[in-house]
């Protein structure tokens, strides 16, 4: 019986050489014609790779043009390399925005450079904590600027391990280990996110298209949060606007957004692995740990010559209520600006600064927040003494 | 630089077309090896230094070696080329490990000891370049190689951009011959070396990164107990990933060097349809079992000594094996499981193989799944970063946890079941092949659709360049 090697090695139509054990003059450097080869399936590989261009040119083109006739433009993507790009611009006595997407859609950097004098670095990071920017901040020993901090308290006091608080080190971690690749990666996907709107790897990408099936699911399945679909647009600052299709009344990509933003901000139940006690007893030790954090890092930043002012940027409609239940004042704004001695700027406690409203409950249009960021201008001058 | 980002896209366009372009040989050549430095440097520049003295090393004590009269200054060459590497290798990969360790045993017999906590970065590849270059020197000492004259040509045959980083390991013996001799362009390697490069990088990108590491890292991330199909299902998620993810890369490598005129052998033959466990090592990270057994299972004296002997053999192979994977217990507990199943089924050979009931199709093919889930409760330690998931993980496949969590959606439970199933079907269907074999079945118009649905698919996932999971060892 032939060996299942042997029928094998003729199928594969391989050379000898992989094998059997070569010769000593077969492997020596400078002996005969190394006698491996991969196989070439003989196939019209030039024909075929032509075809396969004009398929995927083809394909690539269609997927452009439906992508637009859903409403999606070219605009650049949030990440990490692009925050890092400006991370990296932070000078000693910068005026630095950090926080959540509420100061990345509401701030204005016109604006601010015209009431502040200097034109602010926008480092506000959506759906993150405000932390892990915040300390890594305060460890630089060259910074001794003015930080502009938003603060929405879901987000504020996310515990380790959750996604606002991954998202926000892995920003940091990506501006500490940032390899030149990665670099060269950025600045080479910028051109083509500007021109081409199918690049938006949370919305049209496969697997955004695998979590829209409609397949029910099995009772108790962690079903990961939906997030919102793009709704803006970014440029190389980093200054997001809120699309306009978003912003008109009763737009149906708003009305869809408020329905989102209210489970992703609603607490999850304590895992089923965690008496429900101790699960509690660990969330309210992390909220004070968080508050003495921040304000260690204010401390450092202080002891310095920076300074830092809160801001609590407007949420309208549903979200306002649900934010308001869960994370009160008092018991979230009011002990952050004692506890940091830290001025802090509450929307709704200026009437300049109330009448705006979401257009999706959670950030303001892009008119708006142009109005916004010039009201909001004096008194930022105020409460940091400028 | 990974494979699956925009700027080895760039990189890659600009090296091949200049490689082409250029008519000298040594040009050609010298132009490889810049690339190759920038493709490393391109991760962290400082370390391309690193690779280029261990290289520089390795040349100079090769050319000793060689000089070296007697069988025992050889050996003091060998000696110190093993050293220099594997010190070097000891120190990147392993200085923090064996510290922790120290600590831990001092600990035991009541010494408190706080060792300094070396900030040590891992150089990318370290594992697979070490390997590269040692097998130079380690050929130069068997007598089946001679030492190369130019240091540009064992710079590029250590430094080889394609399989730098994360392999296949390929032996200086192996590719210093394809050095002689300038390759000349030809159209159908060419662009077969893009279809392979098309097909690695959608292993990775699509069936990988999309379809299966989520899944993965939810199970091994999630803190609780998990009832066991969830448990089966975030292994055989992984399972299925690292093939993906490993031999993708692989494929990327050999097709990025046949552009270049260059023969890579294949790292994978479709391991997931092994009959037993040394089918299965004939067929996973070839270039590394090749390596291990040629260097040093064969130097222990294989199996050509008594079967007590042979068995411990396969254990220290199997031991280093996962050693050389990681710094952690997690991975030699990987590597000792394998050396004992590749025990086991060497008693079993003695005792069942001359049977006629053995050889049979239904007992073959339940091997075969034996086999599958025996490899997949071991990658439950590979994957896992400590001992306390690995234990909750085999808690929960083996029905400890009935009243555990049940995390994956139905969509998940339905990608991950599809994925795994299409794989084994096409390991088993391929078992005895090779996909240039398979392509010669297909008619062009299939090949043409395939190639065309492949590069879609990798630009429409947009992948958001993960590295790969070999780049850490």
């Amino acid at each position: 019986m032939r060996s299942s090697i042997s029928s094998f090695k003729e199928r594969l139509r391989l050379p000898r050489l992989f094998f059997r054990k070569p010769s000593r003059e077969e492997q020596i450097h400078g002996g005969p014609p190394l006698e491996f080869e991969r196989p070439i399936p003989p196939a019209p590989w030039r024909g075929i790779a032509v075809v396969v261009t004009i398929i995927v040119i083809a394909a690539t083109t269609a997927w452009e043009l439906y992508c637009r006739s859903l409403g999606y433009g070219p605009t650049l993507n949030d990440n990490e390399d692009l925050w890092t790009l400006w991370r990296r611009r932070v000078a000693p006595e910068s005026i630095v925005i950090i926080g959540d997407s509420r100061a990345w859609f509401d701030v204005d950097l016109d604006e601010f450079q015209k009431g502040l004098g200097k034109r602010p670095i926008q480092l506000a990071m959506a759906g993150s904590t405000v932390l892990p920017a915040l300390a890594d901040l305060a460890d630089d020993k060259n910074f001794h600027g003015t930080i502009i901090c938003s603060v929405v308290p879901y987000l504020f006091f996310a515990p380790p391990g959750t996604p606002p608080m991954e998202r926000a080190e892995k920003g940091i971690k990506r501006f500490h280990n940032q390899t030149p690749a990665q670099r060269v990666s950025e600045y080479l996907s910028m051109p083509l996110e500007e021109h081409v709107a199918f690049l938006k790897p949370d919305d049209l990408s496969l697997e955004a298209f695998l979590n829209q099936l409609p397949i029910p699911n099995r009772p108790g399945a962690l079903v990961p949060p939906r997030f919102p679909p793009y709704f803006q647009t970014e440029d190389r600052e980093r200054r997001a606007r809120m699309w306009e299709k978003c912003a008109e009344p009763g737009s149906e990509l708003a009305k869809k957004i408020q329905q989102i933003w209210i489970p992703l901000f609603t607490p999850p139940p304590p895992p089923s692995y965690v008496p429900k006690d101790v699960f509690f007893a660990q969330m309210n030790e992390g909220i004070q740990k968080r508050f003495a954090d921040v304000t260690a890092a204010i401390e450092k930043i202080r002891s310095r010559g920076g300074k830092i002012v809160f801001v609590r940027f407007p949420n309208t409609g549903g979200l306002k209520d649900l934010e308001d239940r869960i994370t009160p004042r008092e018991k979230t704004w009011d002990p952050l600006l004692k506890m940091t001695g830290a001025p802090g700027i509450y929307y709704s406690d200026f009437p300049e600064l109330s009448g705006f409203i979401c257009p999706e409950w959670s950030h303001l249009s892009a008119g708006d927040s142009v109005e916004f960021s010039k009201r909001l201008v004096p008194h930022l001058r105020a409460a940091l003494k400028m | 630089m990974l494979f699956n980002s925009l700027t080895f896209v760039v990189f890659f366009t600009i090296v091949v077309t200049l490689y082409w372009s250029l008519h000298g040989w040594e040009l050609r050549k010298n132009l490889l090896v810049v690339a190759s430095y920038i493709f490393y440097g391109a991760w962290n520049p400082p370390f391309a230094a690193l690779l280029f003295s261990t290289t520089c090393m390795d040349f100079w004590l090769g050319r000793q070696m060689a000089k070296a009269q007697g069988p025992h200054r050889k050996r003091r060459w060998l000696v110190a080329s093993v050293c220099m590497n594997l010190s070097m290798l000891g120190f990147f990969k392993y200085g923090n490990f064996l510290l922790q360790n120290f600590q831990w045993s001092l600990a035991r017999i009541g010494i408190v000891y706080q060792p300094p906590h070396l900030d040590i970065l891992l150089p990318v590849g370290i594992s697979f370049y070490t390997f590269h270059s040692l097998s130079y020197t380690l050929d130069i000492y068997r007598g089946v190689l001679q030492p190369t004259r130019s240091l540009r040509d064992f710079v590029l045959a250590v430094s080889f951009f394609p399989q730098l980083v994360a392999g296949p390991i390929v032996r200086a013996g192996d590719f210093l011959p394809q050095l002689r001799h300038p390759p000349r362009l030809k159209a159908g390697q060419f662009f077969w070396g893009l279809a392979l490069m098309t097909l690695g990088l959608f292993e990775k990108t699509v069936l990988a990164d999309t379809l299966l590491s989520g899944s993965a890292d939810r199970v091994f991330d999630y803190a609780g107990p998990l009832v066991a199909l969830d448990s089966w299902a975030g292994v055989l998620a992984f399972a299925g990933q690292i093939f993906f993810d490993f031999a993708g890369y692989s494929i990327c490598a050999i097709g990025a060097a046949l552009t270049l005129g260059f023969h890579l052998k294949d790292n994978f033959r479709f391991p997931y349809a092994a009959i037993g466990f040394s089918d299965f090592w004939r067929r996973w990270h070839i270039s590394l079992s090749t390596f291990l057994r040629d260097y040093l299972y064969i130097p222990l004296g294989g199996n050509q000594v008594r079967p007590f002997r042979a068995a411990l053999n396969l254990v220290i192979v199997m031991f280093l094996g996962g050693l050389w994977h990681g710094a952690a217990w997690t991975f030699v507990v990987w590597g000792l499981l394998h050396g004992s199943y590749l025990v086991i089924e060497r008693v079993f050979r003695v005792l069942f193989e001359a049977k006629r009931w053995a050889s049979t199709l239904p007992v073959r093919v339940l091997a075969g799944f034996a086999t599958y889930a025996a490899v997949c409760v071991a990658w439950v330690f590979f994957r896992a970063s400590d001992f306390t998931i690995a234990s909750r993980m085999l808690g929960g496949m083996f029905g400890q946890h009935p009243h555990g969590d049940a995390i994956f959606t139905t969509r998940e439970l339905l990608q991950i079941g599809s994925v795994t199933l299409a794989l084994i079907a096409m390991h088993w269907a391929m078992r005895d092949d090779t996909f240039e074999t398979a392509i010669m079945r297909l008619p062009h118009w299939a090949i043409t659709v395939i190639g065309a649905a492949m590069a879609c698919a990798v630009i429409f996932t947009q992948g958001n360049s993960n590295a790969f999971i070999y780049f850490q060892f």
